[in-house]
């Protein structure tokens, strides 16, 4: 954060981050997944790292940085996307009814054109008559890029709270 | 003690303080056993009862005739390359700490500390040289040797330290480096329980050059699904993948040519193969598909050439290894602009309730690939198999509802059964490949069930305290 530490909160940045959030989110709660795939750079890395329980003193990350259960670029992303829109998607049949909320957005450090954000999710997912739905938490380390004038997504890391996940399958994004 | 000569056996059963304790026997309530009794009549016709994929007492049976008894799979050697190297395991629901102690013997232990119970393995994994217990502090060696306990001069003076180690699994066996462990002193050894299935799971082990290794920590998931539903689909049904993945096909995960197409004379389904059964997309020899591999990864030094043939075949394979290991060796791709390339992954269907699994899978590289090769053939794994996997997404879609209905009182009051005919007389076009090179009986179609059937055939004979690896029911065919 160096410089930046010592002076006010850059209320405009931290706007304009949680604006691209909240549209983010609707995005993906309406499945308007193509024109979510157009917030990514096309250099988007997206990962999603297995966390592990280690023990206390372990001097490892408990993310992993072998195992995951995302490791996307953009045309893995776009495949992804163009399977969905098949009727025989079973994962998705009944759609997953999905709320994203983004909180907790902390601009961590600016470079250049890149903004290192920092953002909490907590992920509400539930299918069909599933009377109780699924909520997952993680922590969201991003990499916004200002790509003419407008910021886009050119990394993400999503930093779960869970190791086992409490899901049949991963079948939205995060 | 080498780790290669696939037989480590080790301690006697329970040498510690268990004999102490009467046991108990493996025990099943008249309903389970009527159950029971039902699948041993039915499967002969071809259908399977529902019930068995969720009821309470048959999942009590289950945990004890079954997991308190097979060769059930713990880990992958390489996962604790290193002296101190351990995973936390189960067996059935029963917790065991993987370990390769410091003297680089792989031990299963028993997760439980011998003083009053408490857990000792906190972590999923790790390197420790010994394992401390929260509660009073008694502290076990790698080995799990009683090390250690506080004020023992005054608490406990006459204890004998040598028995009162942790517990571990009767016996511990190694194959290629999969490492199995069974809680019962006595049956057949690991390879002898394989028996015949060897043959078809060395393909697998063998083809590469220096072998498998894991990469990372194991997937692990949960779902509504009896653990039999997975074990089931892989054992294996080809019928479901160009229906069920027909998506996956279409947008150009894998390959129209693996995806079970009927009337591709070259596949062939394997049943009976004692421990196992398996689905193989094959092509021709000469098209070299090595499940993917690129050809300066694949060696024909330890397999005959039969077994190298129908690797240069496969661009896919699906099995499982009665009770719960499964596995898939696949040519795919998580991008359909890039080429297929192969990886193998074991998954392990561990059950947590009736109707209810935790699913744990490992991706598997050649290890002497390169570094960019394997990467490349993790990301595959999880475009396709893993959680997020393109294919595996849509598998736990489909069998929703399967543990539902199996647990309802209409299927119990009606007597609810499941089809698993396909491939008997009358159904499909489906024949014996006499002229076929591997053990088992191979027939000549994937259009048949009698993989599924191998598989339920197994869990009646484990069920009714016979040994699995036979041909039951022998009349299906
Ligand atoms: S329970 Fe472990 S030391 Fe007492
Ligand atoms: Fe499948």
């Amino acid at each position: 954060m160096s410089q930046r530490a010592t002076q006010k909160p850059d209320h405009e940045l931290h706007y304009e981050c949680v604006s691209f959030y909240n549209h983010e989110a609707e995005l993906l709660d309406t499945k308007e997944l193509e024109q979510w795939l157009e917030l990514m750079t096309e250099d988007i890395r997206y990962d999603m790292p297995l966390r592990v329980t280690r023990d206390r003193g372990s001097d490892r990350s408990e993310f992993s940085d072998e195992g995951f259960n995302y490791r996307e670029d953009w045309s893995t992303l776009d495949a992804r996307i163009e399977r969905f829109q098949s009727e025989f998607a079973w994962s998705e049949d009944p759609p997953t009814r999905t709320r994203h909320f983004v909180t907790n957005v902390r601009v961590k450090d600016v470079d250049g054109d890149e903004l290192s954000v920092k953002n909490n999710l907590l992920l509400f997912l539930a299918q069909g008559e599933e009377a109780d739905g699924t909520t997952i938490s993680a922590e969201r380390h991003d990499v916004l890029r200002r790509v003419d004038g407008e910021l886009k997504l050119a990394e993400r890391d999503i930093r779960l709270d869970h190791t086992v996940l409490p899901m049949k399958n991963i079948s939205v994004f995060f | 003690m080498s780790l290669d000569d696939g037989d480590q056996t080790h301690g006697t059963p329970c040498e510690r303080a268990c004999e102490r304790v009467p046991t108990l026997e493996h025990e099943m309530t008249p309903r389970a056993e009527r159950i029971v009794d039902g699948v041993g009549e039915s499967l002969e016709e071809g259908v399977l009862p529902a019930k068995v994929f969720n009821d309470e007492e048959i999942f009590e049976a289950e945990l004890r005739r079954i997991f308190g008894q097979c060769w059930v799979f713990i880990g992958h050697e390489s996962e604790v390359s290193e002296p101190g190297d351990y995973a936390r395991r189960y067996i059935g629901k029963d917790p065991f700490i993987f370990v390769r102690d410091e003297d680089g013997e792989i031990r299963v232990l028993f997760d439980s500390c011998t003083h009053h119970g408490a857990k000792v393995c906190k972590a999923e994994q790790g390197n420790t040289s010994h394992f401390r217990c929260p509660y009073h502090g008694w502290t076990f060696k790698n080995t799990g040797d009683l090390a250690g306990i506080p004020l023992r001069d005054q608490a406990f003076q006459g204890l004998d330290t040598d028995e009162w180690g942790l517990h571990e699994a009767s016996r511990v066996e190694n194959y290629k480096g999969l490492v199995f462990a069974s809680i019962a002193d006595e049956g057949p050894s690991l390879e002898e329980y394989l028996g015949d299935f060897k043959w078809y799971l060395d393909v697998h082990l063998d083809i590469a050059e220096g072998g498998l290794e894991v990469i990372g920590e194991p997937h692990r998931w949960r779902a509504d699904s009896d653990w039999k539903s997975g074990a089931d689909n892989f054992s294996a049904d080809s019928y479901h993948t160009g229906f069920a993945h027909r998506s996956v096909i279409e947008v150009g995960f894998a390959a129209n040519e693996i995806s079970g197409t009927p009337g591709q004379e070259t596949q062939r389904h394997v049943t009976h193969a004692d421990s196992g059964s398996t689905s193989l997309r094959l092509l021709e020899p000469e098209d070299e598909v090595f499940f993917g591999y690129p050809e300066e990864y694949v060696t024909d030094e330890n397999l005959s050439d039969e077994q190298y043939d129908l690797a240069a075949a496969c661009g896919a394979a699906t099995g499982t290894i009665f009770p719960n290991l499964s596995f898939i060796h696949l040519a795919a791709t998580n991008d359909p602009d890039k080429e297929l390339d192969g990886f193998f992954s074991l998954r392990k269907w561990q059950p947590v309730a009736p109707g209810e699994m935790e699913f744990w899978s490992w991706v598997l590289v050649p290890a002497e690939a390169s570094e960019e090769y394997k990467q490349r053939a993790y990301d595959v794994a999880v475009g396709t198999f893993s959680p997020s996997g393109n294919f595996e997404q849509d598998d736990l879609a489909v069998w929703d509802g399967i543990a539902e209905a199996a647990g309802s009182v209409y299927a119990e009051k009606n007597g609810v059964g499941y089809n698993y005919q396909m491939g008997m007389p009358g159904m499909s076009k489906a024949s014996i490949d006499e002229d076929w090179h591997g053990p088992g009986t191979a027939w000549d179609d994937n259009l048949e069930e009698g993989t599924c059937r191998t598989f339920h055939g197994n869990w009646y004979k484990a069920m009714t305290d016979q040994e699995i690896g036979m041909s039951y029911p022998e009349d299906h065919i």
